[in-house]
């Protein structure tokens, strides 16, 4: 025990910026050395805020602003926006739970998409062609009032189709 | 397994990871899932043509009415018992599934004692369960494990691990080794275990008489994915792939082995009561002696790291690398780190090391498929480059392969849920509780799933353009969602890097000793008989 306190001071002393994580820290950040604690990569270079507009499964607007950075992921966490079961795997790449739809044009302006995240949409509930993960879009002042919606879940269908669940 | 999800994957096994997470459990599963025999045939068709008349009348009369689980088709408790004890229905558990599915449909149950499973053999019925799971899925009974933890006062890991510490643990470790981008920094450290794994070849092809095979390509792979585990969980090099292996990584080679090969009776460790024990000691000392090997060895090396790592932090070095975070951020107590790291290593083994073998021998009897996967290897990369995570993007082919080889042979052939809540499931009311078995082997077959199911065809995972979507739920060889392989990522990166660089290096081909290779169940889908493969060194 003697030798865990020890190292835990030297660890406070040496790495205290890295004792604290967020839920989507990301720990390549840490081992490259970009110290971001959110899934975006992008570097934190303005402090004006990139409105978004929600849209959730009641059809509702919710508006909210996020960093530009942040990923979408991070927005509808930092927002407490109530969507069930939204981002389950906290933006690890193992679910396709934090699907969002958007317009085309936004859609076109998205950024890349990588091999791995187009796997997981695959296996997305109510899939479209504008469809994309939350967790890999990153804000920018590009995406300025830029309006993301919250498909319809399995439950959703579940409930509607049958009432005695 | 090997450990991770597949370690993941496996999925690490799930790690698929778990993947390995999976052995006692599947083999329990696939008990309940089997038995069709001969003997019990005619009553079990019976019992389908009733349900059946069962579902057509329920159809007419109320279009709602949900079935009772009474009313659901599958083999007889007696039935599997014979199939299962007598005609070793265990290492065909994977044909067993399809056989059944066929039988009674894509949703039926089976019975092994007090146990009911309920399979599910169809890629919609799949999606449903894993896509309704809550916070903290349960895959199965995981009893044995967690007692045996509890005797030595050990952690359990995310195998072992239900419920909230599951779900804590699976928190820290999601965080380090599941995005993609995280683990492409291991790239350095995956590409020196397969500098070794083509040194390996190389002597190996020279001690056999026609200076070109390597007999049993297995037994070098799961050398290979050891080593490469071992790199990233303890931050330091075993010796796997050298001539003489050190005595202690030989020893926990035995430990593993001994792990593997007793599976039947390690799953019998949590099958029989613990009453039996006294008169039926071997499964249960043999299931304890194999974990203390490998804990032992876990052990062993996260304290060597630990104390490494406090000169380095002494002397104001800079640090990096999986475990090195998790001894500094002690987000889980020291017995968690030596249960996670002994799990993830068991999950993420084997189940690399049969997924390169199936891999290789595909390539070897697919001559045309190779000679595309090399054009496309060569024009991306260039003679002689080394490939890294950066370059597997512009390597879809090398994606497909993998892709293809774990739907031909899923290295997990079935996976299990225990329901969290009440759930209506193909017309049939399914309480809380259920054990579910999902018949991935039996979906990764099927022809509306796959045209052409049975053709290697690593083609079939190309996309055309982003919005092209070529997969399903029909073949998810490291699950998907929260309880997923944790290895995924890791084992992926193993594999396009060992596999890129073979293709570079060799043309694959079958050795005249080597005919056609079936698939045998023994916890793992793992190759039936010993592959041997000859490797010609390519002209560049």
């Amino acid at each position: 025990m003697a030798l865990v306190f020890a190292l835990r001071q030297l660890a406070h002393v040496r790495l205290p910026e890295y004792s604290r994580r967020t839920a989507a820290a990301s720990w390549g950040a840490w081992l490259t050395g970009q110290r971001s604690f959110k899934t975006g990569t992008q570097p934190l270079r303005s402090n004006s805020k990139v409105t978004v507009h929600f849209v959730n499964r009641d059809g509702e607007k919710i508006t909210v602003k996020g960093s530009p950075g942040d990923s979408l992921l991070d927005v509808v966490i930092n927002e407490d926006l109530d969507f069930d079961g939204f981002g389950a795997c906290e933006g690890t790449l193992a679910c396709s739970t934090c699907h969002l739809i958007f317009d085309e044009e936004v859609y076109q302006k998205l950024g890349p998409i990588t091999d791995e995240e187009m796997d997981m949409l695959d296996l997305a509930y109510g899939l479209t062609d504008t469809s994309r993960l939350g967790c890999q879009i990153c804000l920018t002042k590009a995406l300025e009032g830029m309006v993301a919606r919250v498909p319809e879940s399995v439950a959703d269908i579940r409930q509607s189709k049958d009432g005695s669940l | 397994m090997a450990m991770l999800s597949h370690l993941t994957a496996t999925c690490w096994r799930n790690f698929q990871g778990g993947r390995l997470n999976t052995q006692l459990f599947y083999g329990l599963r696939a008990l309940h899932k089997s038995g069709a025999s001969d003997a019990a045939g005619i009553s079990a068709t019976e019992e389908g043509a009733i349900s059946d008349r069962l579902i057509t009348q329920g159809d007419v009369g109320d279009k709602t009415r949900v079935k009772t689980l009474k009313e659901m088709p599958g083999p007889s408790t007696m039935s599997n018992l014979i199939e299962f004890f007598w005609k070793d229905g265990f290492s065909r558990i994977h044909e067993i599934q399809i056989e059944h599915s066929k039988k009674y449909g894509k949703i039926f149950k089976s019975r092994f004692g007090p146990q009911l499973v309920v399979s599910i053999a169809d890629r919609d019925l799949v999606a449903q369960v894993l896509r309704a799971e809550g916070v903290a899925p349960q895959r199965g009974n995981m009893e044995s494990w967690k007692e045996y933890r509890d005797m030595r006062g050990r952690s359990t890991g995310l195998i072992s691990a239900e419920g909230e510490d599951w779900l804590k643990m699976r928190s820290v470790l999601r965080q380090l080794i599941m995005r993609p981008r995280d683990v492409a920094v291991f790239s350095d450290d995956v590409n020196s275990v397969v500098d070794d794994l083509i040194k390996r070849v190389y002597f190996l092809r020279s001690q056999q008489s026609d200076g070109l095979t390597v007999s049993n390509i297995n037994d070098l792979y799961f050398k290979y994915a050891m080593e490469g585990v071992a790199a990233i969980l303890y931050e330091c090099r075993l010796g796997c792939l050298e001539t003489n292996i050190p005595q202690k990584t030989q020893d926990y080679i035995s430990a593993l082995n001994l792990m593997f090969s007793s599976f039947k009776t390690t799953m019998y460790a949590g099958a029989i009561p613990k009453w039996l024990r006294p008169l039926i000691p071997k499964p249960w000392e043999e299931f304890c002696d194999s974990w203390d090997g490998l804990f032992k060895f876990s052990i062993i090396h996260v304290d060597k790291r630990f104390t490494e790592l406090k000169g380095q932090l002494q002397r104001g070095e800079e640090v990096k690398g999986m475990l090195t975070h998790m001894l500094i951020h002690k987000e889980m107590t020291l017995e968690e780190i030596y249960a996670n790291v002994t799990e993830m290593l068991l999950a993420g083994v084997d189940t690399t090391s049969f997924t390169l073998s199936w891999a290789t021998y595909l390539l070897a009897k697919n001559p045309d498929i190779q000679e595309q996967i090399y054009a496309e290897v060569t024009q991306t990369l260039g003679p002689g480059t080394v490939a890294t995570a950066d370059d597997v993007p512009n390597l879809p082919l090398i994606r497909g392969l993998v892709k293809e080889t774990l739907r031909l042979f899923p290295v997990l052939p079935g996976n299990g849920r225990v329901t969290q809540d009440d759930l209506v499931l193909g017309g049939y009311f399914i309480p809380k509780g259920t054990q579910l078995a999902l018949c991935h082997y039996s979906t990764s077959f099927d022809e509306e799933n796959f045209p052409n199911s049975s053709e290697f065809r690593p083609d079939r995972w190309i996309r055309k353009d982003t919005t092209d979507r070529v997969d399903n739920f029909g073949s998810i060889p490291f699950g998907y969602g929260i309880r997923s392989c944790i290895g995924r990522r890791i084992a992926e990166l193993e594999m396009y890097l060992a596999l890129t660089r073979l293709i570079q290096k060799f043309h694959i081909s079958p050795s005249p000793l080597t005919t056609d290779v079936k698939a045998k169940t023994h916890g793992l889908l793992c190759p039936g008989a010993p592959i041997n493969l000859q490797f010609i060194e390519r002209q560049t």
